[in-house]
């Protein structure tokens, strides 16, 4: 049994509450961190080594010391909470059940940013969360856990919720500032960064909602406590939410020391897969993130055990890696058709694209294209080579991530399956009917020895 | 004191561009250092607009390769960098022509741009001038790789003096930039998102307003082109001639160009400097108003002042120059004497316009062997006369 941070108390009955909530701990983090100087509670955070759960792994800390602090100008926290990638479901989790661990994680933060107005970004389609987090919010002034003068210590803060209307790219931190000053959502185009021009020109910080409610076991059990739990720079706790071909899909909180085999088939976590059927492939930090085939996932190429957290995951970078992501865990089983899967992504990111610079807005289109065509039997070989070189001149050349991320999956389905889309494109007939099935997937990878 | 002027911003920054330094202004972009320089190392911009305040970095078809970023720096930056929105650093290393990564991207963005392009140039009204057109000659290929059915979006009218393409629009923002910018209201926008984004103005509303006609002049494609120029001539039969009037808007410059065939002015334009933006008068951008641009049609409405100086290589720039240098040399003279004729009377060889064969007579198809069989080729030149008919 790993250790449990933010779902420890997530099925104790009523924890909705904020009754039942103070009752089992809850706000003594914020007692705490208001009786702290702002700068000590910044570096609780930095010793703690916590990095951001959002998909990129930025170190929280580090995010917070950059803030602008300009005298005679607010500053903003804005909680990300338009979790959209599909297969990423934590956020989700976490705020319906346990929703004051994140009203109680922003109080802190906002005290040590020095934010005295702060923002939850929802996605629109999490209407009823909305009403959850606004439940939460006014129990928690009505104790005085927010509204002025908090606990007599003179710091004020509110926070507001603010719902989306359902566009994957305001999840990007520029364009839902954009969004939540009520402007079309396009990536602003950085520099400056958040830290120094945010919403409103203010200097925001912009952060996903688990990192916010992994600040309050930091603050409760000090930094250096937190620090200790996990492997090297991947420390504390993290959030999989584990879909696809598993017996238990779900919400799992695991403490990043565990092997990615043991996660996939032990009954603690996801149970193994479903059926009896053999494992094909995986995503193993939400759609964005390349795609690995079952030897590489389970084993770097150079032979060790792949653990669940951030350096061994992305081990190999993408020529044999992949990456830790969001946290959102899809796995395909050997009745999954890598083709029609990329088919989907890709039109999800066709669909998702803002338009705004020119290798997104139609390379996107033209993957999806090629990819349908593929799928449907109607390619030639060369359109493998051509969505392949489609790929490399949207990788890195967009304004935002993106643009990356609709190229990644597209790159790694190609590296890793490629023979699977030249199955696809020999025998077209074949291929509506049946499926490339497990194939070589899962045969142990050939390990040059080191002399 | 030494101290003190250490501490000092330095007053120019030296940034090295295609292994050519330049001193330039701190807070100036690489892409405005590279313009101070000219010529081949500047990067093309199709949505940076110098006079649209937050314009650019959408198009990436400015791309540079940043190999050191300042002297306190020197690591490179990871990824290539839009240079329009990138300031430059004391001691910057740039790389634009001569990086093949940076030709590689550019090269794609031209691709992406154009396959969902009409490439209706033959009937576009801006072909000529057009800034894709420039682009898609310098980075493009001759055919596509793109095998789908192109983008097209419903048509709408916003007003009397605007055309909109929107299969050409290549949405690079600047029409929208300028309708916030300078005019009181701003009544179109981008709608949609991805691929399917289109300028629009929500309910088919007209575009109204005095300074509406700027949009055309800064779209960088034929997306807004002049409705009262539409199909009335190719801009390079024009002559553009710089002109003025004293124009009642206190906002209207009333500095313009004319773009004249005889004594007709066909379209009014505002001055464009060399990298085809608008020109500055005294810190003052240019802009005409609509009454200026498309109701001052006639010659005796401007004080002509003298012929524009265009580039002499761009489209527009052709059979515009009296002084165009010609050869002196005739082809006799070079020829050391003789006469300039074809290499070869085709009429000669080719089986197939030979007289003597009436192809009503063949009772099929006609083949190559009706042609050969018969004995009544004509050979030698004596024997012919030009156009290969045997002579009486």
């Amino acid at each position: 049994m790993g250790v449990k941070l933010l779902l420890e108390k997530a099925h104790v009955v009523g924890i909705r509450t904020y009754e039942v909530y103070r009752r089992e701990g809850g706000y003594r983090s914020v007692e705490k961190a208001l009786k702290m100087a702002t700068t000590y509670v910044v570096e609780e955070v930095k010793k703690s080594g916590l990095r951001g759960r959002g998909g990129a792994g930025f170190p929280t800390g580090l995010k917070w010391n950059f803030i602008a602090k300009t005298e005679g100008v607010p500053r903003h926290l804005v909680v990300n909470a338009d979790e959209s990638e599909p297969g990423t479901f934590k956020d989700r989790y976490l705020m319906e059940f346990i929703p004051h661990i994140l009203i109680e994680g922003m109080i802190v933060s906002s005290y040590a940013l020095g934010s005295n107005v702060s923002y939850i970004y929802i996605r629109g389609e999490y209407a009823w969360i909305v009403d959850i987090l606004e439940q939460a919010i006014a129990e928690a002034k009505l104790n005085g856990f927010l509204g002025k003068n908090i606990l007599g210590t003179g710091f004020d803060c509110e926070i507001y919720v603010h719902r989306g209307a359902g566009a994957y790219i305001c999840g990007e931190e520029t364009a839902l500032i954009e969004s939540l000053e009520g402007k079309r959502g396009n990536p602003r185009i950085k520099p400056p960064f958040p830290a120094v021009k945010g919403v409103w020109g203010r200097p925001t910080v912009v952060n996903n909602v688990e990192t916010i409610a992994a600040i309050v076991s930091i603050i409760n059990n000090g930094g250096d406590e937190y620090a200790k739990i996990g492997i090297g720079k991947s420390t504390g706790t993290k959030l999989m939410s584990a879909c696809g071909n598993i017996n238990k899909p779900g919400v799992y909180e695991i403490d990043m020391t565990i092997s990615v085999e043991e996660f996939i088939y032990s009954d603690e976590y996801c149970g193994g897969m479903a059926n009896g059927k053999k494992l094909k492939a995986c995503i193993p930090g939400g759609s964005s993130v390349p795609i690995l085939p079952a030897n590489l996932l389970l084993t770097t190429a150079k032979g060790e055990k792949r653990l669940m957290n951030y350096e061994s995951l992305s081990d190999g970078g993408f020529t044999t890696g992949s990456m830790m992501g969001s946290g959102g865990f899809i796995i395909l089983n050997e009745d999954q058709c890598v083709v029609k899967h990329t088919y989907t992504l890709a039109r999800f990111y066709r669909h998702e694209s803002c338009g705004q610079c020119s290798p997104c807005r139609e390379g996107t289109g033209w993957m999806e294209k090629i990819l349908l065509n593929i799928e449907n039997g109607k390619a030639k070989l060369s359109d493998i080579d051509l969505l392949w070189d489609i790929q490399r001149k949207i990788e890195g050349n967009t304004i935002c991530p993106l643009g990356d991320a609709a190229a990644w999956p597209v790159a790694a389905a190609i590296r890793h399956f490629r023979d699977e889309f030249e199955w696809h494109v020999k025998n077209p007939e074949a291929c509506l009917t049946s499926n490339y099935g497990l194939a070589h997937y899962a045969d142990p990878i050939h390990i040059p020895v080191l002399t | 004191m030494a101290d003190e002027i250490k501490k000092e911003a330095p007053v120019a920054f030296k940034v090295t561009i295609d292994n050519i330094t330049i001193d330039v202004a701190p807070g100036t972009t690489i892409l405005n250092a590279a313009r101070q320089i000219g010529g081949d190392v500047t990067p093309p911009a199709m949505c940076y607009y110098s006079k649209l305040e937050g314009s650019g970095g959408k198009c990436r078809s400015c791309l540079v390769e940043v190999a050191a970023g300042s002297t306190a720096d020197s690591r490179p930056m990871p990824k290539l960098m839009a240079s329009c929105r990138t300031t430059v650093m004391d001691g910057m290393i740039v790389k634009n022509m001569t990086s093949e990564k940076v030709i590689d991207a550019r090269n794609g963005v031209v691709e992406f741009l154009l396959i969902n392009h009409p490439l209706d140039c033959p009937i576009c009204d801006q072909a000529g001038e057009c800034h894709l057109q420039d682009l898609g000659y310098k980075h493009g290929v001759e055919s596509t790789r793109y095998e789908f059915k192109r983008r097209t979006f419903e048509k709408e009218d916003i007003g009397p003096f605007i055309q909109l393409h929107m299969t050409r629009c290549i949405l690079c923002y600047r029409c929208t930039y300028i309708a916030d910018q300078i005019t009181d209201k701003r009544v179109h926008g981008i709608l949609d998102r991805g691929d399917h984004a289109e300028i629009s103005t929500y309910i088919s509303k007209a575009i109204d307003n005095d300074f509406s006609g700027n949009m055309i002049d800064v779209c960088p494609v034929g997306a807004l082109t002049d409705k009262t120029f539409r199909f009335k001539n190719r801009v390079w039969f024009t002559k553009p001639v710089d002109a003025h009037r004293n124009c009642e808007n206190p906002k209207c410059c009333g500095k313009a160009t004319l773009w004249l065939r005889g004594d007709e002015v066909y379209r009014v334009t505002s001055r464009k400097d060399e990298w085809g933006e608008v020109q500055s008068y005294n810190g003052q951008v240019g802009w005409i108003c609509n009454t200026c641009r498309f109701e001052k049609k006639k010659t005796n409405d401007w004080t002509i002042e003298g012929l524009t100086t265009i580039s002499r290589h761009s489209v527009i720039g052709a059979n515009k120059y009296a002084t165009l240098e010609m050869p002196i040399d005739t082809i006799k003279k070079v020829l050391h004497g003789r006469d300039p004729k074809l290499l070869m009377n085709i009429h000669n060889v080719s089986g197939v316009n030979n007289p003597n064969i009436h192809l009503s007579e063949i009772d099929r198809s006609s083949q190559m062997e009706d042609f050969v069989k018969s004995n009544d080729f004509i050979k030698g030149e004596g024997e012919s006369t030009q156009w290969g008919l045997p002579k009486e």
